[in-house]
Formats: C-alpha cells, sequence, structure tokens
C-alpha cells in the first residue's frame, strides 16, 4: 500500500505555542487514518495545515507525490474538506450548497449537476436536494455537511468530527458512507473524540499529544502498547471451604496467565492476548465442579489507552 | 465568477433583512419623507445681489412718473440694484453673460414690459415676482408683461448652476425629488454593509474555510466575491429609482441619457461602498451593522441625506453624501457632468485602493477558527 499523505517534522507555532511540534506522520492510500488526542494537542491545527487553510514554520509535506508549497493548487484540487462546523449557506438549497462547492473545483454543467446529485445520495439527502439547511434536522445538516465535501470526488476527504451532535441513525449512516467512499479509493483522515467510532472505522490511528505524536499503528498495535493482557471474569458461587489460594497457584501455572484475582463470587483471570487459552481455563474451571454464572472477556479498549498514554488530567 | 455571483444574488434575495434594508426601506423613506415634508418645499434660497438694467421707450408722463416712483421706492433695498440704460442690445449682452440679471423695457402704446433674463433662475424668479408687484400696485395702468428668454440661449451652460445648492431643488420640484436622490445616495453608502457582510457571514458561518481551501487564486476569489454583488446592486438602484419615478411621480433628470449616467454614478459608489465594506469585512469579527451603521448615519445626517434643512457651514459641505448628492442634484437638474464625473472618478480610485488592500489581506488569510 503505497503512502498518499507524508508528514515529515512538522512544525507549526502560533506566537511562542508550537502546536505542532516536529510530527511526522503517513497515511496509506484507502485508507481511514484516525487522528486521536485532546484538546489542545494540535489535531485541529494538523488538519488546518493539510487542507493548505494554514500556513507552517517547518517541515515537509507531500500529498499524492505532490509538494504542499510547490504544488498547493494541484493538492486543493485533491482534498475534500469536511469541517467540524457545518459550513453551508443558509439560504441556498442542498442542491445548490453542493453545487457550489463542487463549482469551486472546476466541475461544470451536467456533470456537476449529476455530481452533486450524486453526493446527495450519497448521504440519503437526495429526496430533500430542494430543502434549505434552516428547515433540516442536525443529523441531516451533518450529512450535507459532508456532501459538500465529497461532490467533486476527492481523492483525499479531511474529516474533522463530522458525527458532532447527530442522533445514532445519522451517525450509523454517516460512518457506513466513510467506510464506503475508502472502498471506493478514497483516503480519508478522520479526526473525532468518539473512540467507539475510530475503533470501528479506522485502519490506523495516530494519536498526538502536545503537538507530538504518541502513538501511531493498528488498533491492536496500539493495545499492545499498554497491556498485552486481556481479562476474564467466570461469576460464580464459591463454597466456604474451597481453598482459594491452592486454586490462584494452579491457575498461574498455566501458560499464558499473568495474574488471578477474586473478588466475592467472581474471579478475574488476565491472560495473555497472544495465547489464546480461554477454553483451558473454562475446562479448568468447571473441573472444580463449581457453577458458572456468567462468563464475560475484556480486551483493553481505545478509550483506556488514550487515557493511559495522554493522561488523565483535564485539558 | 458566474458561479459566485449567482450564490451572491440569491443569498441577497432571500435574506429578508437585506430586502428590507436594502429596497424596500428606502422606498418607504421616500415615500413618508417626501409626503410628510413636502412643506418645506419653498424658495428659500440665498438669492443675492440682483442687478437690473430698465430702459424706458415709453412717452407717456403718467406711465413715465409710475415706473420711477416705483424704482424710487423699491432701490433702497441693498440687494436691488437698478441702472438706466440706452442700449438695449448691449444691455442683453450683459444679461446673457450674466454680469446683470435681466433687462427690463418699458414700451408704449400700447404700454408693455418686457424682461430680458439671464441664466440665474431663481434670481429671474425674483425678477418676475418684483414686476408682478408692479403691476399689481399700479391698478391705474395697464401693462403686458412678458419673459423673453433669448438671451438664454447663448449662455454658458456652466455658469447656471452658481446658485444651486442642495436646498433648491429648481423649478417644478418637489421634496419627493429631492428624497428620491437622498435615498438613492442612502443606499449607496448603507452597501458598505453588504460589502462587510459578506465576508463577515462566510466567516461567521465558516464557509470561509471551505472557499479558502478551494482551488482558486484567493485575490480572484476575493474579486470574485466583491464583483459578484454587482447584480444586487443594480437591482436594489433600480427598484428605488422606477418606484420613485412611476409610483411616487417624483422626477430625476429629463431625459433618459442623464438618468442613465445618474444611475451609473449611484452604481459606482454603491461599488465603491462595497469594496470599502469588503475590508472592514475582512478586518472586523463582530456585526458589521454595529461597526458601519453609527458612522454612516451621521455622516449622512450631517450631510443633509434626510433633511434639505440640515446644513453646518464647513462641515456638512465636506460630508461624502452632501457631495454626491449635490452632484446628482447637478446632474438631474441642470444636466451638468463635472460634479458627476469627480464623483465617478474619485469612487474609482478609492474602489481601486480598497480592492488591493483587501486582496493582499484576503490572499493572506488563515483558517477561520
Amino acid at each position: 500500500m503505497s503512502q498518499y499523505v507524508i508528514v515529515n517534522n512538522l512544525v507549526k507555532k502560533y506566537g511562542d505555542l508550537c502546536a505542532v511540534d516536529n510530527l511526522s506522520i503517513s497515511v496509506n492510500q484507502g485508507e481511514i487514518f484516525g487522528l486521536l488526542g485532546p484538546n489542545g494537542a494540535g489535531k485541529s491545527t494538523t488538519l488546518s495545515v493539510l487542507t493548505t487553510l494554514s500556513d507552517f514554520d517547518k517541515g515537509e509535506i507531500t500529498i499524492g507525490a505532490h509538494n504542499i508549497r510547490k504544488d498547493k493548487m494541484k493538492i486543493k484540487q485533491l482534498i475534500g474538506m469536511v469541517p467540524q462546523d457545518i459550513a453551508v449557506y443558509e439560504h441556498l438549497t442542498a442542491l445548490e450548497n453542493v453545487k457550489f462547492f463542487a463549482a469551486l473545483y472546476g466541475m461544470r454543467g451536467n456533470k456537476l449537476n449529476a455530481s452533486a446529485k450524486e453526493a446527495l445520495e450519497f448521504v440519503g439527502l437526495s429526496d430533500r436536494q430542494n430543502m434549505k439547511p434552516k428547515q433540516m434536522s442536525g443529523g441531516m445538516k451533518r450529512r450535507l455537511n459532508i456532501a459538500c465535501g465529497i461532490a467533486h470526488a476527492p481523492k483525499l476527504i479531511i474529516m474533522d468530527e463530522p458525527t458532532v451532535g447527530v442522533d445514532a441513525q445519522s451517525r450509523e449512516h454517516i460512518l457506513n458512507s466513510i467506510k464506503l467512499l475508502r472502498d471506493r479509493g478514497a483516503t480519508v483522515i478522520y479526526t473525532s473524540h468518539y473512540m467507539q467510532e475510530v475503533e470501528e472505522i479506522c485502519d490506523r490511528i495516530a494519536i498526538i499529544d502536545h503537538g507530538r505524536l504518541v502513538a501511531c499503528g493498528t488498533k491492536a498495535e496500539l493495545v499492545s502498547l499498554i497491556t498485552d493482557a486481556q481479562s476474564v471474569y467466570i461469576e460464580t458461587k464459591i463454597p466456604a471451604a474451597f481453598d482459594l489460594d491452592e486454586y490462584k497457584k494452579k491457575q498461574k501455572l498455566m501458560p499464558g496467565v499473568k495474574a488471578v484475582a477474586i473478588e466475592e463470587n467472581t474471579i478475574r483471570i488476565d491472560v495473555s492476548i497472544d495465547q489464546n487459552n480461554i477454553t483451558r481455563l473454562i475446562e479448568q474451571f468447571l473441573s472444580l465442579n463449581l457453577p458458572i454464572i456468567n462468563i464475560k472477556t475484556e480486551v483493553p479498549n481505545l478509550d483506556t489507552m488514550f487515557l493511559t498514554l495522554t493522561g488523565h488530567e483535564l485539558r | 465568477m458566474f458561479q459566485i455571483t449567482i450564490k451572491e444574488t440569491k443569498e441577497f434575495l432571500r435574506d429578508r433583512i437585506n430586502l428590507f434594508f436594502f429596497i424596500m426601506f428606502p422606498v418607504v423613506l421616500v415615500f413618508l419623507l417626501g409626503s410628510l415634508l413636502k412643506s418645506m418645499d419653498k424658495a428659500e434660497e440665498a438669492v443675492g445681489e440682483i442687478k437690473l438694467h430698465y430702459l424706458v421707450t415709453t412717452e407717456n408722463p403718467v406711465n413715465i412718473m409710475t415706473i420711477e416712483g416705483f424704482i424710487q421706492s423699491i432701490g433702497d433695498n441693498q440687494n436691488l440694484i437698478f441702472e438706466q440704460t440706452e442700449n438695449l442690445e448691449a444691455s442683453k449682452q450683459l444679461a446673457g453673460n450674466n454680469e446683470i440679471t435681466a433687462v427690463i423695457e418699458f414700451t408704449g402704446n400700447p404700454f408693455s414690459i418686457n424682461i430680458y433674463e439671464g441664466s440665474n433662475q431663481i434670481a429671474n424668479r425674483t425678477v418676475a415676482a418684483i414686476m408682478n408687484g408692479f403691476k399689481q400696485s399700479n391698478k391705474s395702468i395697464s401693462a403686458v408683461m412678458k419673459t423673453l428668454p433669448e438671451t438664454l440661449q447663448d449662455i454658458d451652460q456652466t455658469e447656471r448652476s452658481e446658485f444651486i445648492l442642495q436646498k433648491d431643488l429648481g423649478v417644478n420640484r418637489t421634496m419627493m425629488d429631492y428624497y428620491a436622490v437622498a435615498m438613492l445616495a442612502m443606499i449607496s453608502f448603507m452597501s458598505a454593509l453588504v460589502g462587510a457582510g459578506a465576508f463577515v457571514g462566510e466567516r461567521q458561518n465558516k464557509t470561509i474555510n471551505r472557499l479558502i481551501a478551494a482551488p482558486k487564486n484567493r485575490i480572484s476569489l476575493f474579486l470574485q466575491k466583491v464583483f459578484g454583488m454587482i447584480p444586487q446592486v443594480i437591482i436594489q438602484l433600480s427598484v428605488l429609482m422606477l418606484i420613485s419615478v412611476f409610483v411616487f411621480k417624483a422626477h430625476y433628470a429629463a431625459t433618459l441619457l442623464v438618468n442613465l449616467y445618474l444611475f451609473f454614478m449611484f452604481f459606482m459608489v454603491t461599488l465603491c461602498m462595497i469594496s470599502v465594506g469588503a475590508v472592514i469585512g475582512i478586518f472586523i469579527k463582530v456585526n458589521p451593522s454595529a461597526v458601519i451603521m453609527p458612522v454612516l448615519w451621521i455622516m449622512m445626517f450631517l450631510g443633509g441625506t434626510y433633511s434639505k434643512e440640515m446644513y453646518i457651514k464647513g462641515l456638512t459641505d465636506k460630508m461624502p453624501s452632501f457631495q454626491i448628492q449635490q452632484a446628482a442634484f447637478d446632474l438631474a437638474i441642470f444636466e451638468r457632468f463635472d460634479k458627476a464625473n469627480t464623483v465617478i472618478i474619485t469612487c474609482i480610485i478609492i474602489m481601486s485602493i480598497a480592492l488591493a488592500i483587501g486582496a493582499f489581506l484576503f490572499s493572506r488569510k488563515e483558517e477561520e477558527r
């Protein structure tokens, strides 16, 4: 998979504040790349530089084999921007909005009309094309915001929290649309504060904080940075005569088991993700003739990983 | 360019606030002010000195005594000078050159009064009133009085506006005519709000980020946005002029050509104000009305836009609104183009500077957050 976006040692300062500090990331062609970070981490600044809305102090950026300083207009032509704020004209209809923004990218005539209608259909607004944004719900506006950014068929789509404040149905529609865009060959850079969304749609994720790259990789790769274990919780009914210490000792001898803890009637066993030996754990437990009331496994999620890497303090 | 022009025009026409402020409001003001203040439509100009030559050719002693008695009785007035002449043609030439106001010839058998006027219409009206007074106060004599405008034919047109100030609407003009012009000036100046709003609006709803992210030259984008407002300028000026003329029966100029030139002058003023507003719109982050409106209203108030009675010597005549109204009255009433040309050239210069500054600022603009 070739690299479509390459950012090398990007530095962007606002006066004395260094918003982006030697950031280096690369985005593969045809992937959904998540950009995560707490408030003020430098995500929006990075996106702003990538969309050519802001200049930068140092570093090098290549998009689609074009250098951003030398071929700014060519790069602009490749990019579709879906900003966090709903950026549409209130007095124009949905179709007029989409057509206007697509026309800025050189589309004209029948092609413009067809592309605008296709974009509206893509986001599920084809039957609302003559509706003005002020008559639309929040979810519809969000989808219109996306349509305005994709109608000119960009190769790189940069989405800054496109699902803020929408209902579950609209969110699902938007996320499916983004995956469909990826499947059609577009490269997507995606930011969100909803970790579940990022886990669901992003092929790779970069976490930045204080303008620097903290971690980058697939979800599994990121989780492995903080732990290589998953927890198995077995809820049972432990008799008073049961020898807990003996049980713990036996469990720890099993391959992959890292820790065992018992709290009232729940036993937690931390096992290595690499060693898929949950079946053997259960078989051994059943041999004790203890009932299993409930059983569940827990893998550290992106939320846990994010908080571990970026800290718990308020920003 | 075409897409941005269509977008700007649609936005203008679909925004009720714009429609009210830039189309309805000026039309209503023309009607209200023109109707309510029509009692102020009086000739109250400073006429200045009136110098008259008179020639008595009647031999009737009663008429001669009456004429001399009349001239002596009103000759004490410092501003009214009667001088007897022996050479009618020479005096007519002086009137034609505006060196004197008029020549009055009293002829006999039948007794008649011929007035050979100069070009100062205000003064001419005064002379006519004086001689009417003479006729009314001397019932014992029977006189035929007629005005002979032949001396007007050869005079230099540029001399004719000497007495024309904003307060004088000329003959057969009404307050409706005054406000039809004054409101054109008002919407032209208020267009600064449209220019500023076009950029502040883009920034407030964040569409400016989409615009500057598009593969368009920023300078070209800025100019397209400003010139994209041309249709709305044409619409707002046309609506006001057409309604003023066809509904309120107001008068601008007598000929279509001069009316078109008047339209063009206000078009240039409006475009100039939009350009200035656009620069302000790039700068300011607050509602443009809060910044621009007070300045415009004070300037227009002091410049006599809302009342022809507003005149503060040394201040009013320095107001751009006063100067533009003067140029418009000059053009509409006397078909004089020089002040209008000055206004147009000044607007082109200011607009060029504003557009250069605006384009420079816009080309350096970063993302709006």
